[in-house]
């Protein structure tokens, strides 16, 4: 961060503005539920949630985010759980046990930092596949089935992150 | 009886077979990495559907909240825990189980 620009600092000062206004509205909203709506909570929640605003923007700073890309994640990480959980039911309740457990690594198309954090914890909540490293180049995971199509799952989850951010993925480098 | 307690009841039972499932996951499951698959997604769903069936007897907006916010604390903290049990596991050089 050498020369910056004055575009770009005002850019980045109304970025932090609006995602710290909808940060306190969220902080807000936790507090409301912790303390079931008590309205004299708020002499100690008030500066609590400006407090908690304040050490979110120095700790992780904002990034662009799509409202359409949330409200499309959330009935597919749903769906994909129960799903998830009824197939590893299955397979522990079956007398024969039948899995075929493998090491599938992942080129990350995604970029560093938040998105990648939030793909590796889906994975492991979603069906048959579970993060177990992770470095600058790849997503090692580990797969309860490798006979599974654990690709398209896998590239589901990507696509469905990449949209909660408001990324546009690189063309994927599998080439088949 | 009303029908909102027939299906909380019904959530609550399809959540405990959940949790049953994923603890005899951990006793049957060969090596640590499956192991790990059945505790994350069996309670994933076992405590979702859980969390349903109690919401929809909390007596306000703050109590269903409540039920949602500990259902998503709990996957984040599943998910980075599983991560990090399989992360060391990888580490310390222990093999996968394979057929």
């Amino acid at each position: 961060m050498v020369a910056r620009t004055v575009d770009q600092t005002e850019h980045l000062g109304f970025m932090s503005l609006r995602s710290g206004s909808l940060r306190a509205v969220l902080f807000a909203l936790i507090w409301w539920i912790l303390t079931d709506g008590a309205t004299d909570s708020w002499l100690v929640g008030a500066p609590m949630v400006l407090l908690a605003t304040v050490a979110s923007i120095a700790l992780l700073p904002p990034s662009s985010w799509s409202l359409t890309g949330i409200m499309r994640f959330v009935p597919f990480f749903l769906w994909r759980s129960l799903y998830g959980g009824v197939d590893v039911a299955r397979r522990t309740l079956h007398p024969r046990l039948p899995i075929a457990p493998g090491l599938f690594y992942h080129p990350w198309r995604l970029p560093p930092g938040l998105p990648r954090l939030f793909m590796a914890n889906t994975v492991s909540l979603l069906p048959g596949t579970l993060s177990a490293e992770l470095d600058a180049d790849y997503l090692q995971v580990h797969l309860l089935d490798e006979q599974k199509d654990f690709l398209s799952e896998l590239e589901m989850i990507e696509q469905r992150v990449a949209a909660m951010f408001g990324i546009s993925l690189p063309p994927s480098s599998r080439g088949e | 009886m009303t029908l909102g307690d027939y299906l909380s009841l019904l959530l609550l039972i399809a959540g405990a077979i959940f949790f049953l499932a994923g603890t005899l996951g951990l006793l049957r499951f060969p090596d640590v990495y499956t192991r790990l698959h059945a505790l994350t997604k069996a309670d994933n769903v076992g405590l979702g559907l859980m969390v349903a069936g109690l919401a929809l007897q909390a007596e306000s907006w703050a109590v269903a909240g409540k039920l949602l916010l500990i259902w998503l604390l709990v996957l984040l903290a599943g998910a980075s825990v599983a991560h990090l049990v399989a992360a060391t596991a990888r580490q310390r050089g222990i093999k996968l189980w394979r057929r």
